[in-house]
């Protein structure tokens, strides 16, 4: 016996959960699949039979512009630090989206950790939906991941005819669970589908030997530096910091960036390390594939094929690792 | 066709006319293409030429603008080269043009072709290269017609419902700059977007800056914007882009007689001041 939720069942739930939470779940609109916060009476605006986001979850937890804190000119200046009032579900994750969210962890909540992503990380419960329709450009299996891994999710629900299997791997989502009304029914599991395979394997160890390859400089002949790939994906997380200051009033705000942006490594003075088109769009690569590994363990990629999907000119992380792979000097 | 293009550009590479033919290739999709540089006149047999062909290459020539480049160009792609030409971009005699006659190309995305076609086609009557070196198809000639039907509708709306429309794209911008990279018409050297001193435009990305990017990316595109539609066709949030381009590119038209891209030696309304000029859109 499996215990499943059926689909109004698990609307209703949601319904009563957004009265205590902030739901966060796809919506589509204008032809555009995004994790938006749904209130109560919005819960049947959820899509439940999306593919894929065009944007990751991850800008719940490092959102494209946030104000860090705020400086008010009192009789002495006083910093009000920025903070979440309610906790948070963030529902429909694709079990890759999960694991970005894990590599992104793996930065931010290292010693010292970034607390303005702690806190909102702390609050939220994170319920993921198997992938049972992947698509094409999808590579999860390649790179340790799966179309139903539950490792870095609280509740994993898998959908079936007799609603949706669920599963709680964490305390947090066990917790959640008990409220939720279930049914225990005699289930088959749905087949897990298969997906096309790379060669990612050992692709660490390769990458310090083609650094100087003129390759780089040829796939970077059409690379258009727009920065939609490192924006789409689950698990980039660069950002620059400024301040907006006003009459007695100083925010400190930070939004994303990335290293493909024009004037990512540009110094006072004009001077730049990475100066060619080639080293510039190299840099992605060997932060996904050679820096990031050593120190906290795992490449930095989920296979989500986001990149692929969005990049205007076809840069494709897969050609790439499976091109180093072939140049193996 | 394609054995056309692939001969030219074996022979451009061959003769050391050019030493680079930028065109498309298949994408790794095996259904769409996408930009390829072939250096080798041993490589020519990667290019292909078909409906899902939709980069506009022009933007590729400003890095090349020293070097001896062959481009294969649709019509709205050569508007971008003339662009160029006519702004002191590129010079003449470093280019060859491989123009290819286009009766409209198809909405991709990876992985998918759609039925119909991009929104940049559906209003071009432009079907035969504006400048070439070579010519791949027959040249069509028909009196460009001008259709603003879509222009029309949102000019038609409440202030109000203008500004609801607007906000309900412009707010989900995530200031990629996509719009900019893949422009032919954005090559400044430091972009309004980037420069900080003056600070134009905040790097909060959320309504207030995301209006200002937007309206003065598309004012700085204003009698300049050759309708290639890259921009609406690259978005990662699908913002409809060409319609702001296009109200922008329906009243210098209708002000100056002005359509940028079409000629090389016109001088552009922006650029020059003449006293019967109109001024506002109000006359
Ligand atoms: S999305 Fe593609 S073109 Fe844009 S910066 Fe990334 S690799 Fe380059
Ligand atoms: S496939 Fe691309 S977008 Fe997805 S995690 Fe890997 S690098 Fe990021
Ligand atoms: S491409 Fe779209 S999302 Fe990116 S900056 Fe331009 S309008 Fe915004
Ligand atoms: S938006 Fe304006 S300032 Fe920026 S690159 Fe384009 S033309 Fe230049």
């Amino acid at each position: 016996m499996t215990k499943v939720i059926t689909k109004e069942d698990l609307l209703s739930w949601l319904r009563q959960l957004a009265e205590k939470y902030a739901i966060i779940a796809p919506v589509t609109s204008n032809g555009v699949t995004l994790y938006k916060s749904v209130g109560s009476s919005e819960i049947d605006k959820i899509n439940l039979n999306f593919s894929k986001t065009e944007l990751s979850p991850k800008n719940w937890f490092f959102p494209p512009s946030e104000t860090l804190f705020t400086i008010v000119k009192d009789e002495l200046p006083r910093i009000i630090p920025a903070s979440v009032d309610r906790e948070a579900i963030l529902f429909g994750l694709r079990p890759c989206d999960a694991k970005g969210i894990a590599l992104i962890d793996k930065a931010f909540l290292a010693e010292p950790a970034d607390v303005f992503y702690q806190e909102k990380r702390d609050k939220t419960t994170l319920i993921g939906l198997a992938c049972l329709s992947p698509c094409l450009e999808c590579f999860c299996t390649s790179v340790g991941g799966g179309p139903a891994d539950l490792t870095h999710l609280d509740i994993l629900l898998t959908e079936t005819a007799e609603g949706y299997i669920t599963q709680a791997t964490t305390e947090k989502g066990k917790q959640l669970l008990t409220g939720a009304p279930r049914q225990e029914k005699e289930i088959i599991p749905p087949v897990l589908p298969s997906l096309n395979l790379i060669l990612a394997e050992g692709i660490t160890e390769l990458m310090p030997r083609v650094f100087n390859d003129a390759y780089w400089d040829r796939v970077a002949d059409r690379c258009i530096h727009c920065n939609i790939c490192a924006y789409v994906c689950p698990c980039c997380y660069c950002f620059d910091i400024r301040d907006y200051v006003s009459k007695g009033k100083i925010e400190r705000v930070r939004s994303w960036e990335s290293c493909q942006s024009p004037g990512f490594t540009r110094l006072a003075g004009g001077y730049d390390p990475r100066p060619t088109k080639g080293a510039h769009f190299r840099q992605r690569w060997y932060h996904k594939l050679l820096y990031f590994p050593p120190i906290f363990g795992d490449i930095k990629c989920t296979g989500c094929g986001r990149c692929v999907r969005s990049c205007p000119v076809n840069i494709d992380i897969r050609e790439i690792i499976t091109d180093v792979q072939r140049m193996k000097v | 066709m394609i054995e056309e293009i692939r001969n030219k550009a074996k022979e451009l590479l061959e003769t050391k006319t050019v030493d680079c033919v930028i065109g498309y290739e298949p994408a790794t999709d095996n259904l769409t293409s996408r930009p390829v540089f072939i250096y080798e006149p041993s490589q020519v047999n990667r290019l292909i030429f078909d409906e899902t062909c939709v980069h506009n290459l022009s933007k590729y020539l400003i890095n090349r603008r020293y070097k001896p480049t062959g481009i294969v160009a649709k019509p709205c792609d050569t508007r971008g080269i003339n662009l160029l030409l006519n702004e002191k971009q590129l010079r003449r005699e470093n280019l060859f043009i491989i123009g290819v006659v286009c009766s409209g190309i198809r909405k991709v995305r990876f992985n998918q072709i759609e039925n119909s076609m991009p929104t940049k086609c559906q209003y071009c009557s432009q079907h035969t290269p504006v400048i070439y070196d070579f010519l791949v198809g027959e040249p069509v000639t028909e009196a460009p017609t001008h259709n603003y039907s879509d222009i029309t509708e949102i000019e038609n709306m409440s202030p109000a419902q203008r500004k609801a429309f607007w906000s309900e794209h412009f707010d989900r911008c995530i200031r990629c700059y996509g719009c900019r990279q893949v422009c032919a018409g954005c090559y400044c050297y430091e972009c309004f977007g980037d420069e900080l001193d003056p600070l134009w435009v905040g790097i909060r990305i959320a309504p207030g800056e995301n209006w200002v990017w937007n309206t003065v990316r598309a004012f700085h595109l204003s009698a300049r914007c050759i309708a290639c539609g890259e921009c609406e066709h690259i978005c990662p949030v699908n913002i409809p882009l060409m319609l702001v381009n296009r109200k922008l590119e329906k009243d210098t038209l209708h002000l100056f007689d002005f359509e940028p891209g079409i000629d090389t030696e016109i001088v552009p309304p922006f650029a020059t001041y003449k006293k019967e000029d109109k001024l506002g859109t109000g006359e």
